[in-house]
């Protein structure tokens, strides 16, 4: 090179500056830290060179791609010797009974290549033929890894013979030694389990049976025990019902044990003789947000309320209660008085609570209603006194041996802990070491439902039986076997079912199995002198009912789908939002939005579009439950508050373990008491996703009342359809459209019709959804970041005090009019909207997809292909009812979500759909209406050379749903159910006015008032 | 160069005399008899229980005649239960021999039937060599003759050129440009030349290009895949040689979406009497010298059966076969083989190729997306199926009616039925 140019890099240089000359020197301008890396002297002696470590490099680099490039080999592995009934592909349905200790229902298993994948509604009709949303998700607490595995004592694993030997001794000593032997139980209603108990008390004169229910329903029993000589609730017929009065009973939420929601829903059709419902409530329950009138009280009034409408319904006198309620009170009381005088045999009065004397007085309401049959139900039998009895006799020391199976006192009774610790021997046949069996001497797994037989007698004239559609996962006994052992008796869980199905009741065993029950020949009925007899101990009643303390804080317990507790550790029921605060993977202590004020609490939503509370300590006599989050709900009675029961778990498994708070520690039995509550520091974070309450005055639930709906039968004044206005005239929204019609007529035309009067918000269909499309579950942190992947989700909105109208009249401007309808009213209407992917046949989606990865089909339906979408989410964006759903992350494989999401352990990836694509990081997915199913049933009708049946598809959704909210079908079929429901009156598009054309209609809510 | 194959006449007069042999054989001995009628009927009635050369649930009956009469034989096999009630003692003796194991009448066999299945016990298949006629094959125009003609007179005219110019050089009087100078300075000249490397690079990108896209178009596509599989099992033996239906193995193809490879149970239907021991080799030689064959006897391990004793072994654990699957399919495709088999009426060829004539199974198709669009847009809908035709009970118009309203005349595809729609495969 000839040039010799100079350039320098700064002025320093150009004056050779020290600073300058120094970093000319150094190769770097900051220190590089290599005496640190250097001085480790074991990096100088590896045998590494750098030439080596490229080598290593570039190999491995090479290596993955050409690898990337190999398929791997793939086995395909037949049974050695096939199974007749099995076909690969082809599902199969066993009829089956689920019972987890809490719920009850008739149910049809769906199983797939021998293990069950999902659970139905069972096609007879058997009693509680319906599933809710706990239910629904029982089907992956089977596949549930933290389940326990083999029996064991202190940790260490021992041998089926092991421990029953163990027993064998335990109850020997406890007979030596003069002490009792106990059984401690949930509910029993099985009949083979009851002979097994009968030999147990003749075999040992020290064996005492104690049956317990984690939320009690004690007093109604002792209320009904005392009228009817049985100890056995009364069925409820709602068949020629006009008016629910409920008195803080949420029996729509799924937590009662008659699943009434089917026979409510028929009762709600619109039209001439519109069952009618009020709801006297603290709490805003599920059941309360679908009442035409909701009635707000402090859960301490329910005793009185339920007074003051016995003395003036049926007039029996003398009972002071007047005293206690507020003017305003009575005078609505009054009103519901009349409304239920006029009722007269027509009117169902509910109380919901265990406090003494409240079923009493409801029953002495009821005594001329229909609705009350004289059919027991032996679904709950605990008794509050006699496990008061049991804790005592533990704690003084006469209790040498004890079981306990298919309850978890140590979670669910406060001071049973203690009580255990004075027992010699106890043994807890449990599904998993819960806060009980780790107590325990000794631990032993039993089956989950669906893997074991078992006969029941849920209602007289009933028996449904449990058959197992799995091989047992581990090395399990079920209880009745165990206690059969002890009794004397080698005999498996199945023979002794047959046993019972055959000898006792002379039914055919396969046919049973096959019905998955029989009807057999009915008890004694409920003796029906009860309706004279109930009043006679109305003033005794009344008097415990009046008793109860009042003060300036009450709570009240409620049950969510986490229901009692039995299944905390199933994700599926925590990423499910409760259907009224919207709210998942929590438990909260409800409270008005003036008492919040009051005490200085906030609920604030972050800058991240999150929600975070204050939190405060409840204090019960000398139990505290510190920080509970508070949580501010409209509705919610001035003075009262409420807490959810089911969380709090310390041992149910890393799903729920710590999260929430046990409200049972307050032991509560009554279920409300006052409290008192003191605010604390701190922040707690909820993962709410819904944070917009109101429908700011838009018609997005449309909502007419009965007599309007009675008026004008054609809805022209209260469903005014949308029209443009174009060069052609004025065209309907469906007619109009910039774009060329797709052919709908030819083939298939899916559509769905919600009905939002039936659907009352349960969540059912939610879980239904998730099951079946392989929706991955993403836990609290991504819920909170509204990251959810529900494909449908029941939006919930509280009606608002303010609207145009009360605008106008108080001269108030947009911005403060819209300002104000954000807020919920303190006593708000609730309307419960599912929302799923609308189909649209002018989709927004469709349109911006830049690779579409998202196409129209002919029959209707919006398609979406996971494998071409790029993730550019322009759909979501362009979605004007915000339905799809985008995998931010790889939620099968990710670390973050081990923990939460069911596909990432082998056991829990068994529940997945194999007919379903699992969804990978980075693309888009939404509701597809369940193409699957409605491939396969016209594959079915193919095969058998037909037609489609209508009703024959159907949707995972409209299949959960006990009401029949949703119906689904074929519009091109002249006859189908969905085509009725499309030309009803009452059908509106969602947002018709932006003219998407959707194939989901919903139908007008209806509300029973003038 | 190949040559068009011709028979010598020598070869003709083997077959001439491999004839003559095979019928003076059986001519003289047997008279009418039809050794291959034989056969078949031996097949159809009697291999189920009895085999040539060893005791099954029945004797071995090669060699019969040796032990038995041809007139007891006929009595026996027409009606067995009648012979050993007439007391005869033969007859009595091997019944209890195989402990009382009825063996069935056979009323609907002629007497020349009989005759034709023990002339074929006597004979079996040893002497029966199939003469292999070898194909007459008509080679065809191979091209390379007519390009190395063509480079040929290219080399001749390139060296024609340069004598032509090195000629019109000396005329000119430079000197003689030798052939490397002269291809040198050609290359110096167009490497100089940027219009010509533009192009040349440009060119050379455009083939890496496309090389390399259709190398990776071509990954995951695993056409002629043909994995060694556990036992080596002929689709040409099953479903070519014998016929056998592949929905009889396959079953769940016409119900379900997987087509399903058959259970070790499913196997043992036949092979609990055929055990390989019969399979000859092409000198018409026992391959297994009467032993079983070492492939069938995997089957016997995996479902625990012992054919010594021709029975189940009690508390075997079984192992099933893991066989490798040929044809797969990526998670996010849904195929379903009833859709096709059982609504579409397509023939397993179709996509599997011709299976009948695969010793080891391979991928025949390419089982690309594109692969599938082509058939769904070049085939018929099956619409004669009660799906199409029938309305629904209640009346209102059928699928067909509304699809001759649409397409008038035209016959209808896949594709105009929403066989293109993504949603129908990717759910």
């Amino acid at each position: 090179m000839n040039n010799n140019k100079v350039y320098w890099k700064s002025v320093d240089q150009l004056a050779q500056s020290e600073t300058a000359t120094t970093f000319a020197q150094n190769e770097f301008a900051e220190k590089i830290p290599t005496t640190e890396f250097l001085g480790d002297d074991k990096v100088m002696e590896s045998q590494t060179s750098r030439r080596d470590f490229l080598k290593y490099l570039g190999f491995s680099t090479a290596a993955a791609t050409l690898a990337a490039c190999e398929q791997p080999i793939i086995e395909s592995i037949p049974y050695v010797i096939q199974p007749e009934s099995l076909t690969p592909g082809i599902p199969s349905y066993y009829a089956s009974t689920y019972v987890d200790g809490e719920d009850y229902a008739s149910i049809l298993v769906k199983t797939r290549e021998g293990r069950p994948i999902k659970i139905n509604a069972g096609d007879d009709a058997r009693f509680n033929n319906s599933t809710n949303a706990r239910a629904q998700a029982s089907v992956l607490s089977l596949y549930d890894s933290e389940r326990l595995r083999n029996p064991q004592i202190d940790g260490s694993a021992i041998s089926w013979s092991d421990v029953e030997a163990d027993l064998m001794k335990s109850i020997e000593v406890s007979l030596a030694s003069g002490k009792q032997f106990v059984l401690l139980t949930g509910s029993i209603f099985s009949q083979s389990f009851k002979s097994v108990l009968a030999t147990l008390r003749d075999r040992y004169s020290n064996f005492s049976h104690v049956e317990m229910d984690a939320i009690s329903s004690s007093e109604a029993l002792d209320t009904w025990e005392m009228l009817t000589g049985q100890r056995a609730l009364p069925l409820l017929d709602l068949s020629g019902t006009d008016l629910i009065v409920s008195v803080g009973d949420d029996f729509l939420s799924g937590n009662s044990v008659q699943h009434i929601g089917a026979a409510y829903a028929k009762r709600r059709k619109p039209g001439k003789g519109m069952l009618r419902h009020v709801q006297v409530e603290s709490n805003l329950s599920l059941t309360g947000s679908n009442a035409d009138k909701r009635i707000k009280i402090k859960p301490s009034e329910q005793g009185a309320v339920l007074g003051y409408l016995v003395n003036r319904t049926t007039g029996s006198a003398g009972l002071a209660f007047e005293g206690n309620l507020s003017t305003a009170l009575k005078a609505q009381l009054d009103d519901l008085a009349a409304e239920m005088r006029a009722a007269g045999a027509n009117c169902l009065t509910l109380a919901g609570n265990n406090a003494k004397g409240h079923a009493h007085l409801a029953a002495a309401i009821n005594s001329g209603s229909n609705a009350i049959t004289m059919k027991p139900s032996y679904l709950r039998s605990g008794s509050d006194e006699k496990i008061n009895n049991l804790m005592q006799a533990m704690k003084d020391g006469h209790v040498g041996s004890l079981i306990i199976t298919g309850c978890n006192p140590v979670y669910s009774r406060p001071g049973f802990a203690d009580a255990m610790s004075h027992v010699d021997h106890s043994l807890a046949l449990c599904d998993r070491l819960d806060e009980t069996a780790s107590l325990c001497s000794v631990a032993a797994p039993v089956p989950h439902y669906l893997e074991s037989w078992a006969d029941y007698q849920p209602v007289s004239g009933e028996l449904a039986m449990s058959q197992p559609t799995i091989q047992p996962l581990f090395d399990s006994k079920p209880a009745i076997e165990v206690l059969a052992y002890a009794a004397g008796i080698s005999s498996s869980a199945k023979e002794l079912s047959e046993a019972t199905v055959v000898n006792t009741y002379g039914l055919g065993w396969s046919k049973t199995i096959h019905d998955g029950g029989a009807n057999i020949k009915e008890g004694p009925a409920l003796n029906a002198d009860w309706r004279s007899r109930v009043h006679d101990g109305v003033a005794d009643a009344s008097k415990f009912a009046n008793a109860t303390a009042s003060g300036e804080w009450e709570l009240a317990l409620y049950g969510n789908s986490v229901g009692a507790g039995f299944q905390s550790n199933n994700p599926w029921l925590h990423e499910l939002p409760d259907p009224v605060t919207r709210v998942s993977w929590d438990n909260y202590l409800t409270m008005s939005a003036a008492d919040a004020m009051k005490a200085g609490l906030v609920n604030e939503t972050q800058s991240n579009g999150a929600l975070n509370g204050s939190m405060v300590n409840v204090t019960l006599g000398d139990v505290t439950l510190n920080n509970v989050p508070v949580l501010i709900q409209p509705g919610q009675a001035a003075g009262s508050v409420g807490l959810a029961y089911g969380y709090g778990r310390t041992h149910a498994g890393r799903v729920a373990n710590d999260m929430g708070i046990n409200a049972y520690d307050l032991n509560l039995t009554a279920g409300f008491a006052a409290v008192s509550i003191t605010a604390v520091e701190g922040e707690h974070e909820f993962a709410s996703v819904q944070l917009g309450h109101t429908m700011m005055g838009r018609k997005i639930v449309n909502e007419v009342t009965l007599a309007d709906y009675m008026n004008d039968a054609s809805g022209e004044s209260w469903n005014e359809k949308m029209t443009f206005h174009t060069l052609d005239g004025v065209k309907s929204t469906d007619e109009a459209s910039l774009w060329t019609s797709h052919d709908h007529q030819t083939m298939n035309m899916w559509n769905m019709s919600i009905d939002l009067n039936s659907c009352v918000g349960c969540g059912a269909c939610v879980v239904a959804c998730h099951i079946e499309n392989n929706v991955p579950v993403v836990g609290k942190e991504e819920i909170r970041n509204h990251r959810d992947m529900h494909w449908l989700r029941i939006d919930r909105y509280y009606s608002s005090d303010m609207d145009k109208e009360v605008a106008t009249a108080e001269g108030l401007g947009g911005i403060e009019m819209y300002a104000k309808m954000e807020e919920p009213s303190s006593s708000p209407e609730v309307v419960f909207q599912p929302v799923m992917c609308q189909h649209c046949n002018n989709a927004p989606c469709e349109t911006v997809c830049p690779v579409a990865a998202t196409s129209h089909s002919r029959e209707g339906l919006n398609h979406m292909a996971y494998n071409r979408c790029i993730g550019t989410r322009y759909c979501a964006n362009n979605c004007p009812y915000k339905v799809r759903r985008f995998n931010w992350f790889n939620y099968i494989a990710n670390d973050k979500f081990a923990d939460v999401n069911p596909a990432q352990d082998d056991l829990g990836r068994m529940v997945l759909n194999p007919d379903v694509t699992v969804r990978s990081r980075g693309v888009m997915e939404k509701c597809s209406m369940c193409i699957q199913r409605i491939q396969f049933g016209k594959l079915e009708a193919k095969k058998q050379g037909r037609p489609i049946k209508d009703g024959e598809v159907t949707t995972a959704c409209a299949q959960a749903c006990e009401s029949g909210a949703i119906i689904f079908g074929d519009v091109n079929d002249s006859s189908s159910a969905v085509l009725a429901a499309k030309k009803e009156a009452r059908a509106y598009h969602l947002l018709d006015e932006i003219g998407t054309q959707p194939s989901v209609f919903y139908q007008t809510k209806v509300r029973n008032r003038a | 160069m190949p040559q068009p194959m011709r028979i010598s006449r020598s070869l003709y007069g083997q077959i001439a005399l491999a004839l003559i042999l095979i019928f003076s054989a059986t001519q003289p001995i047997y008279g009418q008899v039809d050794i291959e009628n034989g056969k078949k009927l031996f097949k159809t009635n009697c291999a189920s229980c009895h085999k040539l050369d060893k005791k099954l649930i029945g004797p071995a009956l090669g060699g019969i005649m040796e032990r038995r009469s041809e007139e007891w034989l006929i009595l026996w096999i027409r009606d067995n239960a009648k012979l050993r009630a007439s007391g005869d003692a033969d007859a009595n003796a091997i019944f209890d021999e195989y402990n009382g194991s009825v063996m069935q009448a056979f009323p609907q066999l002629s007497t020349e039937d009989i005759q034709n299945i023990i002339a074929y016990c006597e004979e079996g298949d040893k002497k029966a060599v199939a003469v292999a006629v070898a194909p007459v094959l008509e080679a065809e125009e191979d091209p390379t003759i007519l390009l190395l003609i063509l480079g040929a007179f290219l080399v001749l005219f390139l060296g024609l050129l340069i004598r032509v110019k090195n000629t019109l050089k000396q005329i000119q009087g430079d000197p003689a440009m030798s052939l490397k100078d002269d291809a040198s300075y050609l290359i110096r000249v167009l490497a100089n030349n940027r219009r010509f490397m533009t192009f040349l690079t440009v060119v050379l990108a455009i083939t890496f290009l496309k090389v390399l896209f259709s190398w990776m178009m071509g990954i995951g596509v695993q056409q002629s895949y043909e994995p060694i599989q556990p036992i080596a099992y002929s689709h040409k033996v099953h479903a070519g040689d014998n016929a056998i239906d592949c929905n009889y193995c396959h079953s769940s193809a016409r119900s379900s979406r997987i087509a399903g490879i058959p259970s070790a149970n499913v196997c043992m239907n036949c092979h609990m009497y055929i055990d390989g021991s019969e399979i000859t080799d092409e000198s018409g030689l026992l391959k297994y010298h009467g032993e079983n064959s070492p492939e069938i006897a995997k089957i016997y391990a995996a479902i625990g059966w012992d054919p010594v004793d021709r029975a189940y072994i009690k508390g075997y654990e079984q192992q099933p076969i893991r066989w490798i699957r040929v044809h797969n399919l990526p998670d996010f495709a849904y195929f379903n083989h009833a859709q096709h088999v059982t609504a579409g009426k397509v023939a397993c060829q179709t996509c599997h190729g011709p299976v009948e004539a695969m010793e080891i199974l391979f991928q025949y198709s390419e089982l690309t997306m594109g692969w599938c669009i082509n058939c769904h847009r070049e085939t018929k809908v099956k619409t004669d199926n009660g799906f199409y035709d029938e309305a629904s009970s209640h009346g209102g118009q059928s699928i067909n009616e509304r699809l001759a309203a649409r397409f008038h005349d035209a016959s209808i595809m896949v594709e105009d039925i929403g066989g293109l729609e993504c949603g129908k495969c990717h759910y």
